[in-house]
């Protein structure tokens, strides 16, 4: 596995370094004066260097449902997670190395994403000949998840001045760096002599053995740059559709402390939200006079 | 150079795709906890034996409690390979007091119980899938069944007939016909039959009797003889014991055994609530002797005088002794041993948040253990569990 990472990490730096060797010029054609006018070929492309981050939100794709608890008399539905579509603020710091070439944008955004989802479980046990023998009882699941990413993405710049907003497509990989869960249990005890409502100290734990180490998906989205002096301000807004699973199918009752209180994993894929604002710079610089790409 | 690098590209993005997690029916099987929920706050059911079908599932013999009766009824629980619930009977209350084993004989699951009324021992029969639960009196004066384990197409029966107050061992076959048995005085006096009733009631102590053959040997039984909780051998020819462990009354004695070979036993006993485990010791089986003696490794993290399970397996293609047993933590510990040198190997604990308790601890088709026991929902609600290993998961080894 190590060495795929590897080898997937240095086509991507390879990538970049070819991507820029064949259109290298030699110094004498930056000195022509026709290439380097405004609107000449010098303005048709350019490197870009910078740092974003924001906040995410989180929902998840259900592929197969699971619970340490099978029931002998009411319906498995029953154990089913109520997962929270995208109510958890994760966040995300992306370094941003694009390249320009006429509209057309090819960029790669390592980043470091931290997401949060979070679902319930209710469970009730009842007499139907006593009524005060009752406990209901609920689950509130937390999950933190912590990915290193490497995204593939471009970028068309849809009309181009100051302002350029984009439309974007992409790929990403992700390799999973941390994970806590945290379980809170709540609820209403009627048969200790009142009514005894109570929530629990919540179990936090380190639950990294219960994600995958990487996990892949598709993202798409919009965004615009600005462009203030010879650097752009950007914003931009993903939404990353997870294409495998993020769970470890194989550890999944790993965890004594979560299979013990019918706690388990489903399979599921993370889908996610994000919003980022960012800073970038201009690689390629002509000599005072010309700017970037705004000035033609 | 383009073309080139995309190539590279699609090539390196396909092969780390490629290694992505993917729902897999397999590790479904190989490892999981799963605990039998019933939504009844009354609900009380207790697993007292299991064994693996031939479809890969578990059969669970289990007990459950009665509202008109001091004894506790059958229940029958079927799960699929993946530990999932599928089916189960809770016997009529005329049926009672199940025992283990729960034995695959001849294609058919047998288990011994006892008529309410008549205390006879009755042998009860199924299929691996429930269709069918016959259970029929056993000839001779058994009462009281107490321990039993397969021997061949026999079975070996510990029974305690209450009239002569005697310890009853016999051999019973699958028609329910005993075909050989001897009786054991367990002294004179109410005060030594109190605790043997107080265990068939639950209302005291539950006793780790146990019965079985030396392979192609003596038969033993692991009860109350002359006064003690005693570990005894037969031939069930001569009227006295060929030779006797003795405990400390109910005191001291054995609290699991599993013979290896004729003399050479993996063992534990317990001591005046103090539990030792002895992977690899030498029974005198012709002569008398006492479990004192014994010695063994103690185990101070073992709850008094604690419920211990043996299984005698091959893991990681080794010859082990697997103990299962509580914890004052309420946690389910196994100890692995070597069989050829007794020496320890690993330790693994089951169960956190709740309590868990072991009620057996069995070898899987695929190579790795399960373990069934009991778990309290919410800290209260006693609910069946199995819990399955996988074999790559016990380290040490």
């Amino acid at each position: 596995m190590k060495k795929l990472y590897s080898l997937s990490i240095l086509l991507l730096l390879t990538g970049l370094v070819f991507g820029q060797a064949p259109k290298r010029k030699s110094p004498q054609a930056y000195n022509s004066r026709a290439q380097n006018t405004p609107g000449g070929n010098f303005l048709d492309k350019q490197w870009w260097l910078g740092l974003k981050a924001g906040v995410n939100l989180s929902d998840v794709t259900v592929d197969k449902r699971y619970s340490a608890l099978s029931p002998g008399n009411y319906p498995t539905s029953q154990t089913d997670k109520v997962y929270d579509d995208f109510n958890a603020i994760g966040s995300q710091v992306t370094l941003e190395v694009s390249f320009y070439f006429k509209g057309f944008t090819f960029s790669l955004q390592p980043a470091y994403r931290h997401s949060v989802f979070t679902y319930s479980n209710n469970y009730e046990w009842s007499d139907p000949e006593n009524a005060t023998n009752r406990l209901e009882l609920t689950y509130d699941n937390e999950q933190k998840v912590d990915h290193a990413e490497l995204p593939l993405i471009f970028k068309y710049d849809i009309i181009g001045n100051r302002l350029r907003p984009y439309v974007q497509v992409g790929v990403y990989y992700g390799f999973l760096i941390n994970a806590n869960k945290s379980v809170e249990v709540s609820g209403t005890d009627y048969a200790s002599g009142g009514v005894n409502e109570f929530t629990n100290d919540p179990v936090i734990i380190g639950a990294k053995d219960l994600f995958a180490n990487n996990h892949w998906g598709l993202l798409g989205g919009i965004g615009a740059n600005y462009n203030l002096g010879n650097v752009r301000l950007n914003l931009d807004i993903q939404y990353r559709k997870g294409m495998s699973l993020i769970n470890s199918t194989e550890n999944r009752f790993g965890s004594d402390r979560l299979s013990g209180i019918g706690e388990a994993m489903d399979d599921i894929k993370i889908n996610n939200l994000a919003f980022s604002i960012g800073c970038l710079f201009p690689m390629r610089y002509l000599a005072s006079g010309f700017k970037t790409l705004d000035q033609r | 150079m383009t073309k080139y690098l995309f190539s590279l590209l699609l090539a390196g993005f396909l092969m780390v795709t490629s290694c992505v997690e993917e729902t897999n029916p397999e590790f479904d099987q190989k490892s999981f906890t799963k605990i039998y929920d019933n939504n009844l706050y009354t609900i009380d059911y207790f697993p007292i034996d299991m064994v693996q079908t031939e479809d890969g599932g578990y059969l669970i013999l289990g007990g459950r409690r009665l509202e008109d009766s001091n004894f506790t009824g059958i229940y029958l629980m079927k799960a699929d390979k993946d530990g999932n619930f599928v089916k189960d009977i809770e016997v009529d209350e005329s049926f009672v007091n199940p025992i283990a084993q729960l034995a695959f004989v001849n294609n058919n699951y047998y288990f011994f119980c006892m008529d309410p009324l008549t205390l006879q021992a009755q042998l009860g029969q199924t299929d691996a899938n429930m269709e069918n639960v016959n259970i029929s009196a056993t000839s001779g004066e058994l009462y009281y069944p107490s321990a039993m384990q397969v021997d061949g197409n026999n079975f070996v029966l510990l029974s305690y007939n209450h009239l002569t107050k005697q310890s009853v061992l016999a051999v019973v076959n699958t028609s329910g016909v005993s075909s050989q048995s001897k009786a054991f005085t367990i002294g004179a006096g109410d005060q030594v039959e109190e605790p043997i009733i107080n265990h068939f009631l639950r209302t005291g102590r539950q006793y780790p009797f146990e019965a079985g053959r030396i392979p192609g040997g003596l038969y033993y039984f692991n009860g109350f003889y002359n006064y003690t909780f005693s570990l005894v051998f037969t031939d069930l020819v001569q009227d006295d014991p060929r030779g006797v462990v003795q405990g400390i009354q109910d005191d001291g004695g054995f609290s699991a055994v599993k013979p290896l070979t004729a003399t050479k036993f993996a063992a534990a006993r317990f001591n005046f609530g103090d539990n030792y485990i002895l992977p690899n010791t030498i029974l005198n089986t012709t002569g008398t002797s006492s479990s004192v003696d014994l010695g063994g490794n103690t185990f101070p993290e073992l709850e008094q005088n604690a419920k211990v399970k043996i299984l005698r397996t091959v893991l990681k293609a080794k010859n082990v002794l697997v103990y299962g047993s509580n914890t004052r933590s309420k946690q389910i510990g196994l100890y692995f041993y070597d069989e050829a040198t007794g020496a320890f190997l690993s330790s693994k604990y089951l169960g956190f948040s709740n309590p868990f308790e072991i009620a057996q601890v069995i070898s899987t088709t695929d190579g790795g253990l399960a373990v069934c026991g009991t778990t309290y929902l919410a800290g209260r609600f006693p609910r069946i569990c199995i819990i399955k290993i996988d074999a790559a998961d016990i380290k040490g080894f």
